[in-house]
Order: structure tokens, then sequence, then C-alpha cells
């Protein structure tokens, strides 16, 4: 027998149906030691299920789930002590104050007083909310009240952090002292897997990435390869200034531009920027280059920019090309 | 968060122990709610206030009819009257606001977390459903308790005046907890099995109903059926309907203070017990060695007078009919049952009230603690449980490949563990 750790996730074949639907349909997925591992996709896709069933709150239909190497069916109680889980819609005990919610958790998890009374200054200043110890949680932003969750997923020390969506909801403020203390958990060595529908918001912070969509890991890897994968169906957008003469030439230079699709365009406003969208399957250089070349043709261009990924629209294509080639 | 993993708690740590923790886990911070701030202490000091006052009230309008009845002999002790009637009101009134507050505290236990979202959080960790219910339940009792137990002294009033003894008062708060304990273990319920605290609600007070005024109504409503279908032969219901009703229970605690258990509350549960205490030929009640002439339905008719060799306590005995009261009194009477009558019910409804609303408040706790599990989990905790107490697991029967992650017998953890439980 290896003396090898096991993944800290691990799952075969996992599947969850409710009734006829399915919300995740035989799901493969290792994720190692001081990973932080994201789970993109849209809406309904599974995520939030996936996540239930690894944090025991679920049982799987089928297939198996286990955390550092333990089976969520067999010994959840075991594995709710390796886990911290923050789901996405979760409210806080208003009537408690900061201190004791921490408190609070920490006894369900049979933390020793002599270490809570410690632990609770500690985990506050990581989530940045030592100032509001004695503060009511009914009092806490929204933003404050996420980053309260995240604390208390802490405070048995645990070896995986499930966050399902822990930036929605949050002003960009909010988002990036969230993406700050995660880094900084990842820096403690915690494994943690984390959700979003956003992608551009796990680029920034994950090692690898898993892109699920209606119950099926359609891409798992590192964030380059996927990221990569993903820009091959790019849309820029241009925008130009003009009457709409100029616009439609505009559009007409544009579509006989080389890596460039049919050209859509905005409303025409006077003295405003009309936005241009073009199908792009160039790479960087390419993208240079046509912008120096736009330029030089004469356009007054104000903005000219990669369209943030949107995830829906990308897994409209991502599934639609599965589907294509399921079929062929 | 500077050393590494640590086990959180030596697996030698006694079950019952890490039952009793989490329990008190989730009291500390039920209790920490609730008895922030004033709030709970003006409730309790106006219930208080309440229940003094009521007593004043009592006291009021009782004293004069009983000093007037009692200098015409009509009563066979005025203080003690009174003291019946302060008894008698103060029980009835906490037992209603029993009623009402119990299950309050309790409908809303479960079914409000789910509502605010926070059950999930708190069933992904590694407390027992057990323990959870069970801390839920006693941190609602507590308040219920403590209102019930701080009432005492005001009960307590009773005994400048007489008539209920300590004996009285202890089984008034006997039933009193009892239905605390019932009737919040059953708003628990409701509030594990519907998702919507109001919906819980609805239907704990729906449940109140039945077991105070329902019980009473089907009974009531078997007893006649009975009556009809067994020509010539009174019969009546099974009383086992009525051991769940708290207003019987207390019923019975309060005629237990009526002066040789004759009276009305007397008359009342010796017809549902079907012993009818009223001696047909009339006969002698005696509280201390007073003795007064009773008719058949126990009612004092004539004068009281000191009779040696009367028996002491409050005793009713039956004589022949036409023999004179101080003779009846003299000769010590026979007791009601030797004479073929049967005896009072009195201490007939309370205890069994009291096992049976206990059972069902016990079994009323181990239906929410299944539903507290996690919908698509219970079949694998019954399993987990089934798995542990048949037998340890055997090793390398699953497919486990690499040890399990160490759990360290670490000493430190020991004595960390000591340290929490002081």
């Amino acid at each position: 027998m290896s003396m090898r750790l096991p993944p800290v996730i691990e799952t075969r074949g996992l599947v969850k149906r409710y009734g006829d639907q399915v919300a995740v349909a035989g799901v493969d997925l290792v994720v190692g030691p001081a990973e932080i591992f994201g789970l993109v996709g849209p809406n309904g896709a599974g995520k939030t299920t996936m996540m239930k069933v690894l944090a025991t709150l679920l049982a799987p239909t089928a297939g198996e789930a286990r955390v550092c190497g333990i089976s969520v069916m067999e010994d959840p109680i075991e594995v709710r002590r390796r886990i911290g889980y923050m789901p996405d819609f979760y409210g806080v005990y208003d009537d408690l104050r900061v201190w004791e919610y921490l408190d609070f958790f920490a006894r369900c998890y049979g933390v020793s007083a002599q270490r809570r009374a410690g632990m609770i200054g500690e985990l506050l200043e990581i989530v940045g909310l030592a100032d509001k110890r004695g503060a009511y949680v009914e009092t806490l932003s929204r933003g404050m009240r996420q980053r309260l969750c995240l604390a208390h997923t802490l405070v048995h020390e645990p070896a995986l952090l499930i966050l399902d969506e822990p930036a929605s909801g949050l002003d960009p403020r909010a988002r990036v002292e969230m993406r700050e203390i995660l880094r900084e958990l990842r820096g403690m060595g915690k494994t943690i897997l984390v959700s979003s529908h956003i992608l551009p918001e796990l680029a920034e912070m994950c090692t690898s990435v898993g892109i699920i969509d209606r119950g099926r890991l359609l891409r798992a890897g590192s964030i380059r390869d996927i990221e990569v994968s993903l820009r091959a169906g790019a849309v820029l957008q241009v925008d130009v200034l003009g009457d709409e003469a100029t616009i439609a030439a505009a559009e007409a230079w544009l579509s006989n531009a080389p890596h460039v699709g049919d050209v859509l365009h905005g409303d025409v406003a006077m003295g405003l920027a009309t936005r241009l969208e073009i199908p792009f399957d160039g790479d960087g250089n390419d993208q240079a280059e046509l912008l120096r070349s736009l330029i030089a043709a004469g356009y007054r261009v104000t903005g000219f920019h990669q369209a943030t990924s949107d995830l829906e629209e990308i897994f409209l294509k991502v599934t639609g090309q599965d589907e294509q080639e399921g079929a062929a | 968060m500077t050393a590494a993993t640590r086990p959180m708690a030596s697996p030698r740590r006694g079950a019952a122990r890490e039952f009793g923790a989490a329990v008190r886990t989730i009291m500390v911070k039920e209790l920490r709610g609730r008895f922030r701030g004033r709030r709970a202490f003006v409730v309790l000091t106006i219930y208080l206030g309440l229940l003094a006052l009521l007593a004043y009230g009592t006291y009021v309008l009782i004293a004069p009819t009983a000093r007037q009845a009692s200098q015409f002999g009509g009563a066979p002790n005025a203080s003690a009257t009174i003291g019946i009637g302060i008894f008698t009101v103060l029980s009835f009134f906490q037992l209603l606001l029993v009623c009402f507050i119990a299950p309050a505290f309790t409908t809303g236990a479960i079914s409000l977390e789910r509502e605010k979202q926070t059950l999930d959080l708190l069933i992904s960790t590694p407390l027992r459903p057990g323990a959870i219910v069970v801390g839920k339940l006693l941190a609602a009792l507590a308040y219920v308790g403590l209102m019930i137990l701080a009432a005492i002294p005001i009960s307590a009033i009773v005994f400048m005046y007489g008539g209920a003894t300590v004996d009285d008062l202890v089984r008034q708060q006997v039933v009193l907890l009892v239905t605390a304990l019932g009737l919040g273990a059953i708003g628990l319920f409701f509030s594990a099995l519907i998702k919507r605290t109001q919906a819980a609600t609805v239907l704990t007070y729906c449940a109140v109903l039945v077991l105070t005024i329902g019980t009473v109504l089907i009974w009531i409503f078997f007893s006649i059926l009975a009556q009809r279908d067994a020509v010539g032969v009174t019969r009546r219901a099974p009383e086992q309907i009525l051991w769940v009703n708290p207003a019987l229970a207390m019923i019975d605690v309060v005629a237990g203070t009526e002066a040789g258990n004759v009276g009305g509350l007397n008359g009342l549960l010796g017809q549902i017990t079907g012993e009818d205490i009223t001696n047909a030929g009339g006969g002698v009640t005696c509280n201390g060695n007073v003795c007064f002439q009773t008719d058949d339905k126990g009612n004092v008719i004539g004068p009281g007078s000191a009779l040696p060799g009367a028996p002491v306590g409050g005793v009713t005995v039956a004589c022949p009919a036409g023999m004179p009261a101080d003779q009846c009194a003299a000769s010590g009477g026979q007791p009601i049952a030797a004479v073929g009558q049967p005896q009072s019910a009195v201490g007939h409804f309370w205890p069994r009230y009291s096992i049976t609303v206990a059972v069902i408040a016990l079994l009323a706790t181990l239906f929410s603690m299944r539903l507290v599990v996690p919908a698509g989990m219970r079949f694998v905790f019954r399993r987990t449980r089934r798995q542990t107490a048949a037998a340890p697991p055997s090793p390398g029967s699953v497919a486990m490949e690499p040890p399990a992650p160490p759990a360290v017998p670490d000493v430190q953890a020991d004595i960390a563990t000591a340290e929490d439980s002081t």
C-alpha cells in the first residue's frame, strides 16, 4: 500500500438526480492538495449540487465522492471535520455578535475553549473584521457577512474549503477583498474548491478550473489551457466615432480584415461612438495588427477591447460544439 | 491558524460526553440570543406581576364570602377556602400561559433556521442531529421552566392561608413542567416537519387545542355512543383519551385540595372515571376534628361541630341513613369504599398524564431528529449508525487505498479537551 496522500477531492462517476432531472451526470474530478480549483458554469449547471454532495448535505444517486480519501457516504461526520462549507445562499444568526458567531461554530466542531479564544481573533484578522468583533452580525454589510461566513469555515482548520459563489452579490471592492483573502488562504496551504459563473473572477486566483454544464464536466485543467481554448471564440468590441456612412464604411472595412467574422453594430448616435462587435479568431498579435491598420485607415477609434468572457455565451458555443461532435 | 491541522477531538472521548457538549453548544447559542438585553427579564417581571395581581384579586373576591360562610358554618375553614381559591386560580392561569408560551418557543426552532437559510451551515457541522434537536428543546424549555419555577413563591402565598399543601404545589409544578415539555416537543416536531414557521405554528396550536378541548369532545362523543349501544348499562368511553389532557390533569391536582375530597371537581373526576364518590345516604365530612353532615352530593348540610375521636384530616365517612352526625363521626364511620362506594378519583389523572405526555415528548423529539438530517442523507446516517453499532469497520474492507489521514492520538488534544470541559 503506497503512503501517498489521497487527493483532497476525488469523485468517480458522480451522478445526482432529482426525480427526472439530472443535476450531475457522471463527473470524474480529482483535486490535489493545495490547489484552488474553480468550478465554472452557468446557473443550474450542477455546481451547487456537486458541492453539496461533497459537503455531505446530499447523497449522490450513483458514483463515489471522497474527501481526503474518506467516502462522503460511509463517514459523513468525519468528512465534515475536514471541510469548511460556505453555501451560495445562507443566513446568519443576527442576534449574535461577530465573535459569538465564530465561537458557536468553533464549539460545533469541538474546538477547545482555550484555542477558541485566540483563534477567533486570528480569523477576524484574516478576513479583515477585527474591528467588528463585538458588533452584531445583523449590522454587517453583505461583503462583511460573506467574509464572516468564510471565517466560520476556518474555525476547525479544515483541509478543504468548499465555497459556493463566494463573490456573488458583492461590489467590486468587496470582490477584490474576497480574492485577496482566498490568495492568503492558498498561501496557508488550504485546498479550495470555489465556484462561479464568471470566468475572469476565477481566472485570477485559481490554479485550475473545471467547466461544468448540464451536469457534465466539459473541460478541466490549468487556467491557461482553458483560457486559450476559450479565446478562440473571442469577440472584439470596437467603438468608432462617426455618422452612419462612416460606420457602414468601417463595418465593410472590418469585414474584409483577416480573422474577422460577421460584424454586428449597435445603434448609431451622433456625437457618440458606435459599438461594433467582431467575432475574432486570431491571437494577440493579430488583434494589435487589426487595431493598427484600422487607425491607419483613418477611422476614429475610441475603444478597442476583447469582450469580457460572458460565460453563458461561451457555453452556448462550447456545448454547441460538443453536441455537434456527439452527433457526428 | 499557526499550527498544522490537529484532530479536533480524541476518538476515545465518550459519545455521551460529546453529545452533552454538543447540546450545550446549541443551548449557549440559543440562550445568548434569548436572554440578550432586557426583554427576557421584562417579560418575566410582567408575568410574575400579573400572577401576583391575580392572586390578590382572587383574595379580594373570595375573602368576604369565605368569612361569611365560615361564620354561619357553611364552610369548614375560611382561611383554607381562600387558600384553595388562590391555588386554583393560579394553577389554571399558569397552565393556560404555559399552553400558549411553551409551543411559541419551539415552533420556529428548526423552520426558522430553514427560512433564514442557516440550517445548512448548522447541519454541515459534525453536530449530531439529536444534539441539535435536544439542545433547541432544552433552550426553549429553559425560559418556560424559569417562568414556572419563578412563580413558585407566588403560589406559595397559599401556605399562609392553608387549604393547599406542599404536596399539592409539587403536583402543580410537575403538571406545569410536563406540559411545557410536551407542548414544546410537539412544537419542535412540527417545526422540523414543516418548512414554514407559520404553518408549523398553526398546526402546533391546533394540536394544543386537540389535547385540551378536542379530547374532551371526543370523550363525550364516544360516551354518548357507548351509552346508546349498551341498553340499560351506563358505559363510558375509554378514559385513556383524557390522559393527554393538561386541563384535566390540573383539575385533578386542584381537586386534591378540596376538603375531604368532596366537591365540584371531585364530582367531575368521578363522573369521568365512572366512580361515584357521592354517598347515597349522606355522610360526614371532617376537616381536622370538625365534622359536618353532608348530603348525597357531598355538600355540607349541617352545622359543624367539634367531635372528639373524629378522624383527623379531611376524610369523608359514610354512615347508614338517619344516623346522627356525632354518632357517625364518633364511630369513626366506615371508609366509603368499605360500604360499597368507590373511592375518590383524585390522584388518578395527573400521574398518568405526566407519564403519557413525557412519552409523547420523547417520541416527538426522536421524530424531529430524523427530520433534521439533510434530506438526501437520511438513509446514510441510519446505515452509519448500524455499521458502528454492529461491528467496528474491518480494516481494508473498503476501497480506501491509502491509510486514513493521521488520527493523531495527540496528548495535547486530550489536555485541551479536558480543559474545555472545565
